[in-house]
This record gives structure tokens, C-alpha cells and sequence, in this order.
């Protein structure tokens, strides 16, 4: 480029001082994991609404043999998840202040909740009196429980993850975009897990 | 400040920019390449040759059909090849190939130096390719998927399919939508996030419009295909009853979760194409496009609509007719849209002096075939119609019509319009005439009849007929007609190649264009802008016809990857985000996750394997750099 034509460019914007650092809705990773929680939203829609469809056209439901499950654990599990999404929040509340003991404490209590809840399903499984090849009933129980497991692990996995870099000092009050976007996907797994129990568990008992 | 390299004038910045941004060299190199030309450039080079693959696997069935009795083929291959072809026509070819094209043109029309997530863009790109050699590898090996490109319950069962072939297929749907949701993702964070400071919304190029509503239907329409076809291989592997009426399961599930996909899918290649024809028709007129707003609402509109039509591909399963009525009128009421968009463009063409170069022939192409299938699609929209040629010949030549009409004539327009942007060569307008001329022709030929043979009955997907039908005349004319098509693709083929080097210098702005991709050189640095353009209005390169006076950014560092990132509606300049560099990372994502999905087909537990070494690829790649706070920034 020759410097004659360059030396009349007008700077219009100047960016020297801009933030480098993002921690909301101006980072175009927090769009990003919007993106991939609708998509994921989509998936358990589209396992929902199958749900209701194979419910709609089978006679009886669950079928007749296998009463509904006991409410009691799936319900735990429910609490916890819950519980769960309050200490990543106070994990967030904790690196906004630079408090990196506390968030790392917070973080990993998360994990244990997680941990607590995919001991809770794998027992669940256990019990189960019915298999995946019996009756379509059984393979959308397997299926949405599976579904559900994996994304907890991921989500736990992920958090550990986090909270070791955490410890590490990788993150503070300015950089941290990673924790924001672990938090909102935590969330997800967390409240994913409400519309699954209610098909899961409370709609055989209404059919 | 040394480091500072302040984003100015002089040579050295220009140099230091350049060696930041640059993708690395050699055989090793090219797997960490993440600059969104480049890796646009390859989804578009390698959708082209699975173009070309399935278009021989048309040939080689149209050889099949040229006779009655014909032997060249057998009944099992003739399936897997028709599936084949439809399988990667639409997901391999038509959807890839809009991507690549958004993927390298929106961060060029938006005025920014890459997309926001640069290695998940590469990651995207190979899934795509590990998915689409898997199925041809498939298919040179004789166990390739054959039961058609929707794969229909129960033939799709493993009772009724239970070669490894419809294993493969489910898998690499699954696997394929996953680079389909990575592109769709970035895209619509990359326009709402990167445009340059004053191109709001309504400043923003029609192509760019259409991206972002394309791939907002990638988000709502994929992950029903995905969830399905991850149903699908659960019923194969695990003997689940989804789809097993025995089992309390249901056939017509499988319909719903794939159509509700699968129409939109057709608007998911329709609608970047329709954004390709606003484009070419405003260059190639040299005015302002007629009804700017409105075929921006007709875009969305067609959007929305999309979802509401799938069930008439099921009008002759038995539904409720209430239920069917309401799918008529709503497949009647996408014609507002798009009529709307033809008129636009109608007003735009009037008394406009045009040049009728070979973009704008492929667009005045696209009006024909397309409007003729919109003709048949109003036709197969009415029930009773539709029960009479369904499944038949006449749908293979509404479809064919809708999707060659609207998606491969604007591709090509597309494709002869851009080239010269990617690379700083135009194409040969002799060649390119005679391409679009055969195109026409070989289209029309071959894919006319095919109404007159659904109306006689011949259905669709069959390997041979009997000469006492009396199909064997018609079926000699379009098979000689399908070599006359295909010489017209082979055509742009090489022209496209033999333009590589020996084609017309083109400059930056070969077309006097007015959007921001032809501000820049052809084809562009690895970093698209040496500054970064601001915008006053929809056509910036007309109305601010002397470059050295654009208004540009400055203080963006060259001595890393930095863009400037702006508010999502009034585009006013916000932040500056700071890119990855080239990593290998993607790749090794790309093959953990395919050795766990091919491995599923084998081994379920493979595929927690998979699993496995994915979560390590995936800590590589995020794995975040230390503050920058010590180095006294704010």
C-alpha cells in the first residue's frame, strides 16, 4: 500500500483502549453457549414432545406390569441439581470479588452435588424393573436417563476442570469469561433435569 | 511501546499484522489452519466434489434406467446409490456448500478479520470431511446405507436392514449435523457480534441476512434429525423399540422427527441461495435492490413458515385430514414470501440496464426452473394431488426442480460471481456461457419429463421397469439428456480450475460491487481489512467511492489476533476480542469424536472411549492463557 494514499485515511474509531476483557453478553463466547443451549433445549424438546407422542398412542402407559417409579430419589436428585446451580452462583459471587479460595471451595462443592446426583441415578438404573428392549416405555426411560447422565458428567468434568485452573490462578475478577459460560451450561444440565423427572416420573402416574 | 505496534500506516505493521495472522505452512500446517478464508475456501471446494461424486452416482442410475430390463445394475446397489446421492446432495453438498460460502463471505461483507470462533470452525470443517469419506468409503466397500435419503422406518429397522450400511447412516447424520450446528452457531454470533462500527441491522448486505436466518433454522430444525437419527441407531444397536410397532413404538415418529427437520432443510439451502440472487441482482443492475425491508421480512417470514409444512410430506399416511388441511394452507402461505421476494426482484430488474453476465444468467436461470417448481409445489401442496403422485417420477422432478432451481443455479451464480474475490481471478465468461447454456438445457431435458413419467405412473426408486409400461422412450430421452447436464457442471469445473491460473486479473472490485468484501484485495490477507472499514449506509463502496477517504479503525494491536467486537443492534464499537492462534487441537477433537461415532457402529463402548479422549481434546484446546493483567492493560 503505498503510503501517499494511506496518509489520508481517517481513524474514525480508536480501539487502543478498549477492554480486552469480556464477562457478559459482550463476549461472543457467552452468545456462543446461548447457541448451544438452544440447541441442546431442541434435543430435549424433541425427546419431550416423542415422549407424548409414544404416551398418545399406546394404550396403556407405562404398560401394564410396571407401576410407576417410587418418587423419592428422582425428587432428591431434583433438590440437588438445584442446590447445585446456588453454589456455582456463589462461585461466580466468590471470583467477581477475587476471592479465589472461596470460589474454588464453591466450585467443587458443585462437583460433589453432581457426583452425589450421577451416584443417585446409577443406583436408579439398578433398579429399574424393566429393560431398554422390552417395550418402547423402557427405551425412552433408558434413553432420557442416559441423556441426562452424560451431560451431568460433562458438566461435572468440565467444573473440575474449572475449578483447577481456578486454583491455579488462572481467573480473577477481570478474566472470567470461562466461569461465566461453565456456570450458564451448569445451569442448563441443572434445570434440563426438571422437564425430564416431571415425563419421567410424574406424567406415568397421571395416564 | 514496542510491542504496541499501534495499528497504523506504516510498512512494518502491515508486515507484523501479516506474519499474526498468518496460517502456517506445509503438510502439518494444514491442519491447524483456523482463518476463516481459508477454511470457508475448503467447505466450498470439497462440497464441489461431493457434487461431482453424487453426480456420477446419478449418471451411473441414469444408465441403469436407459433401457427396460437393464442389467447394469442390481436392485441392492441401485438403492445404495440413490440413497447415496440424495444423502449427499442434501447434507453434503447443498448445506456445506452455503456455509463455505457464508463462512468465507460474512466476515468480509461485515468488515471483520474472522469469525468469533475460529477453531470451531475448523473442527466443523473436518467432521464434515471425516463424515462424507466414511460413507464413500462405505460405498466402495458395497455396504453403503439403501434405504434413501430419509430413511424410513421399518425398512431402516434392523430387521429389515441389517447390514452395517444403515449403522453408518445414522451415525454420520448425527456426526454431520454436529458441523452444521458448529458453523450456525458462529455465524450467527459472528454477524451479531462483528459487524463494523455503523452497519446496523438494516445497513446489512441481504446475503448476510440470509445467513443469519439460515442458520437460526440450523438451530431449531438439525437437532430434531439428530435426536432422531440418535433414536434410530439405539433401535439398531440395542434392540430399543422406538420405531418398533411390537415394542409400543411407532413408524410415523420417525416421519414427524425427520421432516420436521427435513423441510426446513430444504429453506436452510433456499434461503442463502434467494440472498445470493438479492446480491447478484444489485451488482449486476447497479442499483439499490428494490424493497430492501421487504425481502428482509420475506426472508424471516420464510423462516418461521418453513417449520410449519413438514407434514406434507406425510399426506398419504393416513393423518387426520383436519390436521392435513392445516398443512395445505400453511404450505400454501410460504408462497407469500417468496412471491414477495420475486417481486422485488422483478421491480429491481425493471428498466435497470443489465449486464448479463454469467452470474446474472444463472439468476435469470434460477427464476425459470425455480418458478416452474414452485408451480409443481403449489401442485403436491393439495392433498388429493398429492395422492396421486406420490412417490412417484412426477415428485422426483418437483424436487429436483425446487432444489437445482433453488440452490444449485444461485450456487454457480454464486460461485462465478465470488471466485474472482477467492482468488483475484475471474472465471472464463465464454466457458461460463457455455456452462449455464447446457445447465439450462440439460435441466429442463432431463428433469420435464419426469412430470409426464409420475403422471404415468412410474414410481420413484425402482431399478427397472417392463418395456409394456411404455416408460422406455422417455427414460432413453433423459438419460441422454442427464450426460448433457452433466457436461454443463463439467463445464464450470474446469473453467474453475483452469481460472486458477489462467484466468483474468481480476482487482479488488472486478464487478464495481458495493458491499465491503471487495474493499479489500482478491483474494483477501489472511486478516481480510489492513483497517477495519465503518459504514454509513447499505451500499458503502458506492456512496464512499474514493478508498483513501473510508473511515477506518484504529488502535487494534498487530502483534496478536485482535477484532473489534460491536453491539449486537446499533453495531457501535464495544470491545476488542483477542483470537486464538492456530492450533491443532480441532483436528484431534474431529477424530476422537468420529473414532467414537464410527466405533459405536462396532463396539457401543467405543464409544465411551470416545467420549473419553474427546474431554482431553477439548481441555488442549480452551486451555486458557494466565491474566494479561501484569502486562499493565486494561
Amino acid at each position: 500500500m503505498c503510503p501517499a494514499e494511506t496518509t489520508r485515511l481517517n481513524f474514525a474509531v480508536d480501539a487502543t483502549h478498549f477492554s480486552r476483557f469480556h464477562s457478559g453478553s459482550d463476549a461472543p463466547i457467552w452468545w456462543g453457549i446461548i447457541g448451544l443451549i438452544l440447541i441442546e433445549m431442541s434435543v430435549v424438546a424433541a425427546f419431550v414432545i416423542s415422549y407424548f407422542y409414544l404416551v398418545m398412542i399406546n394404550p396403556s402407559w407405562p404398560p401394564i406390569g410396571h407401576p410407576a417409579s417410587e418418587l423419592l430419589w428422582p425428587t432428591a436428585s431434583v433438590v440437588i441439581l438445584l442446590m447445585s446451580c446456588v453454589t456455582m452462583y456463589l462461585a461466580s459471587k466468590a471470583i467477581n470479588r477475587d476471592r479465589i479460595t472461596a470460589f474454588v471451595t464453591h466450585t467443587s462443592i458443585s462437583v460433589v452435588l453432581a457426583c452425589a446426583v450421577l451416584v443417585i441415578r446409577w443406583q436408579q438404573f439398578q433398579t429399574f424393573d424393566f429393560r431398554w428392549d422390552e417395550h418402547v416405555y423402557g427405551s425412552l426411560v433408558w434413553t432420557i436417563s442416559g441423556f441426562h447422565f452424560l451431560h451431568v458428567v460433562s458438566a461435572a468434568i468440565g467444573t473440575a476442570v474449572v475449578a483447577t485452573l481456578g486454583a491455579l490462578k488462572f481467573f480473577n475478577s477481570k478474566q472470567r469469561i470461562a466461569i461465566v459460560v461453565d456456570t450458564m451450561y451448569w445451569n442448563f444440565v441443572g434445570l434440563a433435569w426438571i422437564p425430564f423427572y416431571l415425563v419421567l416420573y410424574i406424567v406415568p402416574r397421571l395416564t | 511501546m514496542k510491542t504496541q505496534a499501534i495499528y497504523d500506516q506504516n510498512p512494518e505493521a502491515t508486515d507484523l499484522l501479516s506474519r499474526t495472522w498468518r496460517s502456517p505452512p506445509g503438510f502439518f500446517g494444514w491442519f491447524t489452519h483456523v482463518n476463516q478464508s481459508r477454511i470457508g475456501y475448503r467447505f466450498i471446494v470439497t462440497s464441489v466434489i461431493f457434487f461431482a461424486l453424487a453426480g456420477v452416482l446419478a449418471l451411473v442410475m441414469r444408465l441403469q434406467l436407459i433401457s427396460p430390463e437393464n442389467t447394469l445394475l442390481g436392485a441392492d446397489f441401485y438403492n445404495q446409490l440413490f440413497t447415496m446421492h440424495g444423502t449427499t446432495m442434501m447434507f453434503f453438498f447443498a448445506v456445506p456448500a452455503m456455509e463455505g460460502l457464508g463462512i468465507y463471505l460474512v466476515p468480509l461483507m461485515i468488515g471483520t478479520r474472522d469469525m468469533s470462533f475460529p477453531r470451531l470452525n475448523a473442527f466443523g470443517y473436518y467432521v464434515y470431511l471425516i463424515a462424507g469419506i466414511s460413507l464413500y468409503v462405505a460405498l466402495f466397500m458395497g455396504m453403503a446405507p439403501a434405504a434413501g435419503w430419509f430413511s424410513y422406518v421399518p425398512l431402516a429397522n434392523i430387521a429389515f436392514s441389517p447390514g452395517k450400511g444403515m449403522d453408518l447412516w445414522t451415525t454420520m447424520i448425527t456426526f454431520i449435523e454436529i458441523s452444521a450446528l458448529a458453523a450456525a452457531v458462529e455465524l450467527i454470533v459472528t454477524i451479531l457480534k462483528q459487524r463494523a462500527p455503523g452497519m446496523t441491522l438494516n445497513r446489512m448486505p441481504l446475503f448476510v441476512w440470509s445467513i443469519l436466518v439460515m442458520s437460526f433454522m440450523i438451530l431449531f430444525a438439525m437437532p430434531t434429525v439428530m435426536a432422531g437419527s440418535v433414536l434410530l441407531a439405539l433401535d439398531r444397536a440395542f434392540d430399543m423399540q422406538f420405531f418398533v410397532a411390537a415394542g409400543g413404538g411407532d413408524a410415523l415418529l420417525w416421519q414427524h422427527l425427520f421432516w420436521f427437520f427435513g423441510h426446513p432443510e430444504v429453506y436452510i439451502i433456499m434461503v442463502p441461495a434467494l440472498g445470493i440472487v438479492s446480491t447478484v441482482i444489485t451488482t449486476f443492475t447497479q442499483k439499490p435492490v428494490f424493497g430492501y425491508t421487504a425481502l428482509v421480512l420475506s426472508l424471516v417470514a420464510t423462516g418461521f413458515v418453513s417449520f410449519g409444512l413438514w407434514v406434507h410430506h406425510m399426506f398419504t399416511t393416513g393423518l387426520p385430514h383436519l390436521g392435513l388441511s392445516f398443512f395445505t394452507a400453511a404450505s400454501a402461505m410460504i408462497a407469500i414470501p417468496s412471491g414477495i421476494q420475486i417481486f422485488c426482484w422483478i421491480a429491481s430488474l425493471w428498466g435497470a440496464r443489465i449486464r448479463f453476465a454469467t452470474p446474472m444468467l444463472f439468476v435469470l436461470g434460477f427464476f425459470a426452473i425455480f418458478v416452474i417448481g414452485g408451480l409443481t409445489g403449489v401442485m403436491v401442496a393439495s392433498i388429493p394431488f398429492d395422492s396421486q403422485v406420490h412417490d412417484s417420477y412426477f415428485v422426483v422432478a418437483h424436487f429436483h426442480y425446487v432444489l437445482i432451481g433453488g440452490a444449485v443455479f444461485p450456487f454457480f451464480a454464486g460461485l462465478y460471481y465470488w471466485y474472482p474475490k477467492m482468488t483475484g481471478r475471474l472465471m472464463s465468461e465464454r466457458l461460463g456461457r457455455w456452462s449455464f447454456a447446457l445447465i439450462f438445457a440439460g435441466t429442463n431435458l432431463t428433469f420435464f419429463p419426469m412430470h409426464q413419467l409420475g403422471l404415468q405412473g412410474m414410481p420413484r426408486r425402482v431399478y427397472t421397469y417392463l418395456s409394456d409400461m411404455g416408460w422406455g422412450e422417455l427414460n432413453f430421452a433423459i438419460t441422454i439428456a442427464a450426460f448433457i447436464l452433466a457436461i454443463g457442471f463439467l463445464l464450470t469445473l474446469i473453467n474453475a480450475v483452469v481460472s486458477r491460473t489462467r484466468g483474468v486479473a481480476a482487482g479488488n472490485n472486478p464487478w464495481q460491487a458495493e458491499t465491503l468484501e471487495w474493499a479489500t484485495t482478491s483474494p483477501p490477507q489472511n486478516y481480510n481489512f489492513r483497517h477495519l472499514p465503518i459504514v454509513h449506509s447499505r451500499t458503502p463502496l458506492w456512496d464512499e467511492p474514493d478508498s483513501s477517504h473510508r473511515q477506518v479503525v484504529a488502535g487494534l494491536r498487530a502483534d496478536r489476533r485482535e477484532l473489534l467486537i460491536t453491539t449486537l443492534l446499533e453495531a457501535k464499537p464495544q470491545s476488542v476480542l483477542i483470537m486464538p492462534h492456530p492450533s491443532v487441537w480441532p483436528f484431534l477433537l474431529a477424530l476422537a469424536v468420529g473414532f467414537g461415532f464410527l466405533g459405536f457402529m462396532f463396539q457401543p463402548l467405543l464409544f465411551v472411549a470416545g467420549f473419553a479422549l474427546s474431554f482431553f481434546m477439548i481441555v488442549g484446546w480452551l486451555w486458557p492463557r494466565k491474566p494479561w493483567l501484569d502486562t499493565g492493560e486494561t
